[in-house]
C-alpha cells in the first residue's frame, strides 16, 4: 500500500535495485554486533547496499568486483565509520549508505578520502530505503572532484558535495572506465605520520569504551587513521568496544581451538606432511593454512612452527606444481609495521615457494604482508 | 495564460498568478530596460529566441552577470508553467499548480546547471524535462514525509537539508550547533531494531537521557563553550523541535509566484548592468558563432542515436517508447509489462548504458574529443533530453492549447 502511494518514486532515472530479502537479518538478532542502535542500523544498511549493488555490478559490469576486505572484518570498520568498499581490479568504489531521502548531498567520512589504504576511485551515494526494500544509486562522484569541490567539515570530518555537482548517471562510470581508462580518478594523498606500539595500545584502551560514541572525532585524524587504518588495531578496537574475548595465540589456535574471528577471515588447520618431509619435528605435526587470491590465482599461505623458538612462514601456489610468479613478496613487519633483519623474501623469478623463518617469543606478534596485495587484503595481528 | 510575443516581453515578464491560475504577466522594468539595451545592439537580422536564451545561458555561466538569471527565469516561465500544469492534472496530489510552479522555479539554478548547450535540443525542451522531474523528485519526497513519524523524518534527512530547516525555522547559529549535535547524538542512539524505519516511534526517557548524556559529554567541544547542557527533557524538546522544523521545511508554506521574479533590490546589480552591457555586443557575435557549430554536431548526434536505436530489439524499442513516449512511471511500465519495477529500472539501466557507450564511441572516434567523467555526463543528460524529444514532443503547448 505504501509503495502505491508513490507512484512518481521511479520517474528520475536512478538505477534502482530490490534488497534481497534475508539481507541484514541477522542484524536484528542478538546479541548485537556494534555498541549502539544507530551504529547497527547504519551498519544494516551498508549491508543490504553490498548485498544488492555487488551482485549487479558482477552480473552487469566487473565479473571480478568483490568487497574489499573479509566480510568478517567489516563491522569492525562499520562500528566506527560508516561506508563500504568494493574492489573493481585496482580501483575502488566506496559506498555510502544513506536513510536521507532528499538525496541533496553526499557526506563522506574523511577516512574513505584521506587514509591512503582506505582511499577509493569512486564515491557511490546509495538511498537505502528497507521499508520498500529497495535502493536506489545515486550517480557519484570521483575522488579528484570530492577532493577538490567538496567541502570538508572539521566539526563531524566529512567531506560533503551538493547533489547537483555529482555524476547523476551511474552508467556514466562504466563508459568512462571503458573509453578514458587514464582519466585522473584520485588526487594526492598524504602518508600517515607511524603509530608506535605504546601508543595504539592505549588509544585502543582509551578509545575501547563504548560510552564515548565517536571515537573517530576523539583524537586527531593523524593518529585515529593509522589506528584503524592497521586492520589488526581497528580489530583489537572493535573487540574492546564490543567487550568481545581477545582472539587467542597462534599456539592456542593449533592446540585448543581457533578462534571464531579466524575462521572467518578463512584460517584453518591443518596436517603438514610437506613440512614434516621437509625434517620439521617439532610439536604437533599441524600447522595454520590460509587460501588467497592473489591475481586471480589461488595460493596457500601457511605458518607453523619448526622448533620451540622458530616459526616459518611459507607462500605457495595452491595448484600441483604451481609457482609463485617472480615479483612476489612475502614480508613480516612488527605489530607496529616496523621492519625486522631478514623479514622478507621475494621472488626475482617464478618460485616455488617464498617462505621466512623467524625466532619468536610467546607473546610476541606480528604482521603479515605480501605483494601483490591478496584479495580481501587486510593487516591482521597474529600473536604466538 | 497569453503567450508571450515580443523578445523584450520573453525575457523580461513574469506569470502572475491568482488563486491557482495564471493571471496574466508581469513585467520587471530593470529586466526590461537591460534586455531592450541588448536588443539596441544586435546585429540584424534579429537574432532568435533561441539565440538569446543560449545567450543569456553563457552570460550566466560566467557568474558576474546576476541579470542573466532574470532572464532565464523570465524565459523559462511557460515551460514551468506546462511542466507544471501537466502534473497538476494527471496527479490527484492536494497541491496546485501554482505550488508546481513555484517548486519548480525555485529550482531554476539547478535546471540552468544542468543545461549543456552542446548538442542539446534547446534549454526549453531541457527544462521542460527537468522542471517535471523537479516537481516529481518534490512529491517523491513529500509521500515520504506523509508516512514518517516525526523521529523516522530526523533520521531521513541530509545534515544539509536539516540545517537548512532549522535556519529556515529561524533559529541562530549557536542553536543550530547545538541542535545539531543533539540531533547526531540521537541519530546514533536511537534508531529501528528491526529493519524497518517510517514508523520509528518516540523515544523513551532513557532513550532521550542517553541522547543527553552523549550530547553534554561533547558538547564543549563540539558547539561551544557556552553550549547549554541538556535534560532529558530539553533533548525531547529540542528534537521535537527539529522533527517539526523539518516537516514544515518540507512542506514550506508557499509564497505566490511571482514574487519569484528576479527579486534583487540591491545597489550592486546597477554596476553588474553597466559591467554586462559593455561586453555584451563582442559576446552576441561569439555566440552565434557557436550556434552554427551546435547546429552541425546536432545533426550528427541524431544520425548517431538514430543508427544505435534501430539497432535495438522491438521490446527495448517498446521499452523506450512506453518511458520516454509515454511518459509512464517504471511503475506503470512494470504492470503493463507484467513484470517487476527493478527488472524495468535494470533494462532502461542498460538500454541508457548501451545508448551512452555508443554516443561515447562516437565522440572519441569521429569528434577526437578527449573524453572523461563529467563530459560522458554531459553526454548522459543529452541522451535524456534526445530520448525524450525523439519518443515524444516535449511538454511545450501546441498552438492550439496555448491560449488558455
Amino acid at each position: 500500500m505504501i509503495s502505491s502511494m508513490s507512484p512518481m518514486a521511479s520517474d528520475i532515472p536512478y538505477l534502482q535495485l530490490e534488497i534481497p530479502t534475508a539481507s541484514a537479518e541477522r542484524f536484528w538478532q542478538p546479541p548485537s554486533a556494534f555498541s549502539a542502535n544507530g551504529i547497527r542500523w547504519l551498519a544494516s544498511l551498508n549491508q543490504m547496499c553490498l548485498d544488492t549493488l555487488l551482485p549487479w555490478i558482477r552480473d552487469t559490469h566487473a565479473p571480478n568486483a568483490q568487497a574489499w576486505i573479509n566480510p568478517a572484518a567489516m563491522p569492525s570498520i562499520w562500528e566506527v565509520v560508516n561506508g563500504s568498499a568494493i574492489a573493481l581490479g585496482q580501483q575502488r568504489l566506496i559506498i555510502i549508505p544513506t536513510a536521507a531521502s532528499d538525496f541533496e548531498e553526499l557526506r563522506v567520512p574523511q577516512e574513505w578520502v584521506d587514509l591512503p589504504s582506505w582511499a577509493g576511485h569512486y564515491y557511490v551515494p546509495v538511498y537505502v530505503n528497507p521499508d520498500d526494500g529497495e535502493i536506489w544509486v545515486l550517480g557519484y562522484v570521483t575522488h579528484h572532484t570530492l577532493k577538490q569541490q567538496g567541502t570538508y567539515d572539521p566539526r563531524d570530518r566529512t567531506y560533503s558535495i551538493a547533489s547537483e555537482d555529482l555524476l547523476c548517471d551511474f552508467n556514466v562510470l562504466w563508459t568512462a572506465r571503458r573509453l578514458c581508462p587514464n582519466e585522473g580518478l584520485q588526487a594526492a594523498i598524504a602518508p600517515l605520520p607511524s603509530l608506535p606500539l605504546e601508543r595504539a595500545k592505549a588509544l585502543i584502551e582509551r578509545l575501547g569504551d563504548s560510552t564515548l560514541v565517536v571515537p573517530r572525532l576523539a583524537v586527531p585524524f593523524e593518529v585515529w587513521g593509522a589506528l584503524v587504518e592497521h586492520g589488526g588495531w581497528r580489530q583489537q578496537l572493535y573487540q574492546h568496544r564490543l567487550k568481545l574475548p581477545e582472539p587467542g595465540s597462534v599456539r592456542q589456535w593449533l592446540q585448543t581451538e581457533m578462534s571464531g574471528f579466524a575462521q572467518q577471515l578463512g584460517w584453518g588447520t591443518m596436517n603438514l606432511q610437506a613440512a614434516l618431509a621437509r625434517g620439521s619435528s617439532y610439536g604437533s605435526a599441524n600447522g595454520l593454512v590460509r587460501h588467497l587470491t592473489i591475481a586471480g590465482n589461488l595460493y596457500e599461505f601457511r605458518v607453523f612452527q619448526q622448533s620451540e623458538a622458530v616459526w616459518r612462514f611459507e607462500l605457495q601456489s595452491a595448484a600441483i606444481g604451481g609457482l609463485v610468479p617472480g615479483g612476489f613478496k612475502l614480508r613480516l613487519l612488527t605489530e607496529d609495521l616496523m621492519p625486522f633483519e631478514n623479514n622478507e623474501d621475494s621472488a626475482t623469478s617464478a618460485i616455488a615457494q617464498l617462505y621466512l623463518e623467524v625466532c619468536l617469543s610467546p607473546g610476541d606478534a606480528l604482521i603479515w604482508e605480501i605483494e601483490p596485495l591478496p584479495d580481501f587484503y587486510d593487516r591482521e595481528i597474529l600473536r604466538f | 495564460m497569453r503567450p508571450r510575443q515580443s523578445l523584450l516581453d520573453l525575457f523580461s515578464t513574469f506569470l502572475q498568478f491568482e488563486s491557482d491560475s495564471a493571471k496574466g504577466w508581469l513585467v520587471d522594468a530593470r529586466l526590461r530596460r537591460h534586455m531592450q539595451a541588448h536588443l539596441d545592439q544586435a546585429p540584424m537580422p534579429e537574432p532568435s529566441e533561441t539565440f538569446w536564451a543560449l545567450y543569456w545561458h553563457k552570460q550566466w555561466q560566467t557568474e558576474t552577470a546576476t541579470l542573466a538569471t532574470g532572464h532565464l527565469a523570465a524565459y523559462l516561465q511557460e515551460v514551468c508553467y506546462w511542466s507544471a500544469r501537466k502534473l497538476a492534472l494527471n496527479l490527484t496530489t492536494g497541491q496546485s499548480l501554482a505550488d508546481f510552479f513555484q517548486i519548480a522555479i525555485a529550482k531554476l539554478d539547478r535546471v540552468l546547471k544542468g543545461f549543456n548547450p552542446q548538442h542539446s535540443a534547446g534549454l526549453r525542451s531541457y527544462a521542460s524535462l527537468a522542471f517535471s522531474n523537479i516537481i516529481k523528485d518534490s512529491l517523491r519526497l513529500r509521500q515520504e514525509v506523509d508516512i514518517c513519524t516525526d523521529w523516522a523524518l530526523l533520521h531521513k534527512l541530509s545534515h544539509k537539508r536539516f540545517v537548512e530547516s532549522l535556519r529556515t525555522y529561524g533559529l541562530n547559529a549557536d542553536t543550530i550547533a547545538a541542535y545539531t549535535a543533539i540531533w547526531e547524538a540521537f541519530k546514533l542512539l536511537y534508531a529501528p531494531t528491526d529493519g524497518k524505519i517510517r514508523k520509528l516511534s518516540k523515544p523513551d526517557a532513557a532513550a532521550f537521557a542517553a541522547i543527553a548524556q552523549v550530547y553534554n559529554r561533547d558538547r564543549i567541544t563540539t558547539v561551544g563553550a557556552s553550549a547549554t547542557a541538556a535534560t532529558p527533557a530539553l533533548t525531547e524538546q529540542w528534537l521535537t523541535t527539529c522533527g517539526k522544523a523539518a516537516r514544515s521545511f518540507l512542506y514550506p508554506l508557499l509564497v505566490s509566484a511571482d514574487a519569484s521574479a528576479s527579486g534583487q533590490e540591491s545597489g550592486e546589480l546597477l554596476d553588474d548592468f553597466e559591467f554586462t552591457f559593455q561586453e555584451s555586443s563582442l559576446g552576441v557575435v561569439i555566440a552565434e558563432e557557436d550556434a552554427k557549430q551546435r547546429d552541425e554536431q546536432r545533426s550528427q548526434l541524431n544520425a548517431v542515436l538514430l543508427r544505435s536505436l534501430v539497432k535495438l530489439d522491438v521490446q527495448s524499442q517498446r521499452l523506450l517508447q512506453l518511458y520516454y513516449g509515454q511518459g509512464l512511471t517504471q511503475q506503470d511500465i512494470a504492470k503493463q509489462l507484467e513484470t517487476k519495477q527493478y527488472t524495468v529500472s535494470r533494462r532502461l539501466t542498460s538500454l541508457r548504458q548501451g545508448l551512452l557507450d555508443g554516443l561515447g564511441d562516437w565522440s572519441q572516434t569521429t569528434l577526437h574529443n578527449p573524453l572523461d567523467s563529467n563530459v560522458l555526463n554531459a553526454m548522459s543528460a543529452i541522451l535524456e533530453d534526445w530520448l525524450k524529444v525523439h519518443y515524444s514532443h516535449p511538454d511545450l503547448p501546441s498552438s492550439a492549447e496555448a491560449s488558455l
